[in-house]
């Protein structure tokens, strides 16, 4: 028997009260201290004997009613058989869930967990189809809806720990739709996991997560009581620059999952060979870090680890990171012949800085060779008339990739015939020398270029004064900045695989005094590294993670298919640079471009999602009911079948019975109250 | 006038009063003592002398065995016969207190306990007897003898002493100690039994007697909490005894009236009871200042003196 409203039931403790009082009165008295009860002993006992009930049968009557009023309330209702075998007959689909994230190392969890997924498969009936789906970061059938038992065994058998992190949400929504697709009538998910707290509550989109109506959850908790883990944690890289190389400091960590205090050694390996190894003392539940000596990044790729005593659970005991030496971004200043000088202010904001390191080519529109267009990333035309040829070999190293600012002083001119490449041909010159300066107005802050500056107090571009600058013909590309009277100052355009940017000003020192202003420096770098699409590469990655095919040099001349090779020594076709790699074990991912020389190969460091080292346990209920949408009621956590609301409505008729009986009851208190009234 | 009733008068011209709660938490008991008699003797502008050796009590003829020191040589003179004088006291008199330690006087509902209430006076009665050059003693008793410091001139430090660390620990019983010092006390004296007093007036009597009826002068002050006296108490509880643990239920509007009543024949019982045997008896409530109880004291010992 249960109750819709269940918590109405409190109002019974108001009956209590009354009964409770004289209990407590009587049994549970306050005690109050006398010297001697010499004299209250000799007064009469009958004296101090407290008033008594003396309609039993009244207060009965009374107390019934008002229960059987609040049972009324209450809406009580017959789980009946008859409904429960109902919604239990008929062939079942089940999905059995088997966590192997690498924390199922951890022991004998993995075993544990494939004896309970073989019970699982055992327990199923004649004409009962069941799923086998193994999960860590993410879902993967490894046997859809058969009834087949020998094949979701041997599934079983040949499914191992892979290195991804526990994640429910995704597993769940897998079991969802397996579930919803089925024609049977019974629906029950088996989640065998060591249900780690972080698994569930790191999971992005956890709260939608829902199975279908009368679906039977089945936890199976495979973890163990107390746990005991070390973990390595992230590491950080400070690079400096000495005598023109890279030099990297390591700071590496180490993480306590247990109660106890632990004394460790971190070792760095680099390249396979460890060159050096720290101690480090880690207090229970914390982090203690140490950092290793620096060294010189003397090649491209070399690979790093971090490394800790293997343990119960190994896999989070390393970490894997690649250095490279700094790559600059090479960038060709072409200035008009004789008139270097006037790139004076681009040239030394350039030269300052190292994120990145700009490497500065100072050439005349007429020295520009076709090797500097190949070796360069970015070419900033400082008020220079171009030529056809000279636009054409532009165009080409354009579209090729590379990155052209266009700085359109009184001198700079572009070929009507390559204006597919610009994003506005200059025309006539706008002379602001008389009356007030021009000054920039609107600008694209959303734009990459112009984010930095979004900010308050991040950069004051108003405070510049543009004295001419270029009208625009035929813009047909996104206006980034414009002058105060609406004529675009700066445009941006992609032009095959490359970027232009056209200035309509000088950008050094001669129509403004921007090269003057702070934001100079930090808007002249952010235009280099927005043209050379430049992005630090992360020195890790995390298994898991889809990473696109890592660009080649644009001095590389092959573009043959990339070829990744996996820690395990697979190959990994990916088909042109347009491929990505999905991340699916832990260690060195090496690709290359085929055709393109050793020289050409990158490497990716992949590790295991280190939360997964907290081994801490959720309780598999709150995962239940959340997944269900109410308390996980039945027994050992299972959810049960909702009855129809037909059922539900039958079930509870019984409180109108209650209603009536208490009133009865009230009336025959009332006749009786009158009487013993009379009586006495 | 009873003795009851002049302690309820309370006013006393000249006297300083002072709050017995004040003086509990004075830690000093010898403090606490010359406070309260120094300022009860200034207040009385009369001598406390009590059974001084000066006082001349009447002639007697000389017999032989007198000491010829003692013959009136003056009175010889006028009526060329032998008389001997005779004095009030001879010595210094030995004074004892007797004092209840039993559990029950461990109850306090008026900031101080009963215990701590005799003890001050206690205090201050030795005190005030030890500036008389009087032997000072104390016996502490609860259903046996607990602490006994016998009577002597050099004993007040050890009095208060022994006073200080007196705690109720056990049940009381007032017979079996009082006969056994009954028989101790071979050399009469003032002797002061401060008890609550709980036991059946007969009792009381059987054990006190023994003591006058060995020629102690005896003062009996009874020691009562004002709750003992009022029962002020209104909620239904459970009493407990504290000597005893034994617990009751009582509803107190039932029997707050008829427990007065008992109180009342309880004391006017010990209070007709204790005049027949020419006892000195002072009912003290711990909520009147310890003044009233000094004077009280001396009051009788002024009226002893006068009748004997």
């Amino acid at each position: 028997m249960g109750f819709v409203a269940p918590l109405l039931l409190g109002a019974l403790a108001v009956l209590a009260i009354p009964v409770l009082l004289h209990l407590i009165q009587r049994e549970k008295k306050r005690v109050v201290e006398f010297p001697s009860l010499m004299f209250l002993r000799r007064i009469p006992y009958q004296s101090v004997r407290r008033r008594r009930i003396r309609h039993w049968a009244l207060l009965m009557l009374r107390l019934a009613a008002l229960a059987l009023i609040v049972a009324a309330f209450a809406r009580p209702f017959f789980r009946r058989d008859t409904l429960a075998a109902a919604a239990q007959q008929g062939a079942r689909e089940t999905v059995i869930l088997v966590d192997n994230s690498y924390s199922m190392e951890y022991g004998s969890r993995w075993t544990r967990a494939q004896a309970a997924a073989r019970d699982a498969i055992n327990g199923l009936s004649a004409g009962d189809r069941a799923s086998l789906v193994l999960f860590s970061s993410g879902a993967e059938v490894a046997v859809r809806s058969t009834s087949d038992r020998g094949r979701l065994t041997s599934a079983l058998a040949a499914a191992s720990v892979g290195p991804g992190a526990t994640r429910f949400a995704p597993a769940l929504k897998l079991a969802g739709s397996l579930l919803a697709e089925s024609p049977l009538p019974r629906r029950e998910v088996v989640l065998i996991s060591d249900f780690q707290r972080r698994g569930w509550e790191q999971t992005p989109g956890r709260d939608d997560v829902r199975l279908p109506d009368k679906t039977v959850v089945t936890p199976v908790a495979v973890g163990d009581a107390s746990s005991v883990n070390l973990s390595v944690t992230p590491v950080t890289l400070q690079r400096t620059r000495f005598e023109n190389q890279d030099r990297v400091t390591v700071s590496g960590g180490v993480a306590n999952h247990s109660a106890s205090a632990a004394r460790v050694t971190l070792s760095l390996d680099l390249n396979g060979q460890q060159i050096q190894s720290l101690p480090a003392s880690v207090e229970p539940n914390g982090t203690a870090s140490v950092t290793f000596a620096p060294f010189t990044i003397a090649s491209r790729n070399m690979r790093a680890t971090v490394r800790l005593p293997a343990d119960a659970l190994a896999r989070d005991n390393v970490f894997h990171f690649v250095v490279s030496p700094g790559e600059p971004v090479r960038t060709v200043v072409v200035s008009r012949p004789g008139a270097e000088r006037e790139s004076l202010y681009l040239l030394r904001a350039l030269s300052i800085g190292d994120t990145p390191r700009v490497e500065i080519t100072e050439r005349t529109s007429e020295t520009l060779s076709d090797n500097d267009l190949r070796l360069a990333g970015v070419v900033i035309l400082n008020d220079v008339p171009v030529a056809d040829t000279l636009a054409d070999r532009l165009a080409r190293f354009v579209i090729s990739g590379g990155g052209l600012l266009f700085s359109s002083g009184p001198h700079a001119s572009w070929p009507a015939t390559r204006a597919d490449v610009l994003p506005g041909l200059p025309a006539q010159i706008v002379d602001r020398t008389s009356g007030a300066s021009a000054r920039l107005g609107a600008l694209e802050y959303s734009h990459p270029v112009f984010e930095l500056f979004r900010a308050p107090r991040s950069g004051d571009f108003s405070s510049a004064r543009f004295y001419g600058y270029r009208a625009i013909d035929k813009p047909v590309a996104q206006v980034l900045a414009r002058y105060d009277e609406g004529t675009p100052a700066l445009m941006d355009r992609k032009a095959g695989e490359g970027r232009v940017l056209l200035w309509t000003s000088t950008i050094d020192l001669g129509w403004n005094d921007l090269p003057l202003k702070p934001v100079f420096l930090p808007f002249v770098h952010t235009l280099v590294r927005y043209l050379s699409d430049y992005a630090e590469a992360p020195s890790s990655q995390m298994v898991g993670q889809i990473v696109p095919a890592p660009r080649t040099s644009r001095a590389t001349t092959s573009r043959g298919a990339t070829i990744a090779l996996a820690p395990s020594g697979a190959r990994l076709t990916l088909g042109g640079e347009d491929g990505a790699i999905e991340l699916a074990e832990q260690g060195f991912y090496e690709v290359r471009t085929q055709g393109a020389g050793p020289d050409s190969a990158i490497v990716l460091a992949s590790n295991v999602d280190l939360t997964e080292s907290d081994l801490t346990a959720m309780d598999p209920r709150e995962l239940v009911a959340a997944v269900i949408g109410r308390p996980a009621a039945g027994p050992n956590g299972f959810a049960e079948p909702r009855p129809t609301e037909e059922a539900q409505a039958q079930a509870q008729r019984l409180w109108w019975y209650l209603l009536v009986a208490g009133g009865l009851l009230l009336a025959a208190e009332t006749l009786l109250s009158n009487r013993l009234t009379g009586v006495s | 006038m009873t003795m009851r009733n002049t302690l309820q008068s309370g006013a006393i011209p000249g006297a300083r009063f002072v709050d017995p709660v004040v003086l509990a938490r004075i830690g000093n008991l010898e403090l606490v003592a010359r406070s309260v008699v120094d300022g009860f003797i200034n207040g009385m502008h009369r001598s406390p002398y009590f059974g001084a050796s000066v006082d001349f009590a009447e002639h007697r003829g000389y017999t032989p065995g007198d000491d010829i020191r003692r013959v009136d040589w003056k009175l010889f003179a006028r009526t060329d016969r032998f008389y001997v004088k005779e004095y009030e006291a001879d010595s210094n008199s030995n004074f004892a207190v007797l004092l209840d330690v039993s559990k029950s006087m461990g109850f306090g509902s008026a900031g101080i306990t009963k215990l701590d209430y005799a003890k001050i006076l206690t205090g201050c009665l030795t005190y005030m007897v030890h500036r008389q050059r009087d032997r000072v003693g104390l016996v502490t008793f609860d259903s046996a003898i607990v602490e006994h410091v016998p009577p002597s001139a050099k004993h007040m430090e050890t009095v208060l002493h022994v006073l200080e660390r007196s705690q109720p620990s056990k049940a009381g019983e007032l017979r079996a100690p009082l006969h056994k010092l009954a028989e101790h006390f071979g050399r009469r004296g003032v002797l002061v039994l401060v008890s609550d007093l709980y036991e059946d007036p007969e009792v009381v009597f059987d054990a006190v007697s023994r003591l006058r009826f060995r020629g102690h002068d005896l003062i009996v002050f009874h020691v009562l909490d004002p709750a003992e006296i009022d029962f002020p108490y209104d909620e239904a509880s459970a009493f407990q005894d504290l000597e005893s643990g034994e617990q009751i239920p009582i509803v107190p509007e039932a029997l707050k009236a008829k427990y007065r009543e008992l109180v009342r024949a309880h004391i006017d019982a010990l209070t007709t009871k204790f005049a027949e045997l020419r006892i000195d008896y002072a009912l003290l409530n711990t909520a009147q200042p310890l003044d009233h109880a000094l004077f009280n004291y001396l009051s009788m010992r002024e009226r002893i003196s006068r009748v004997r």
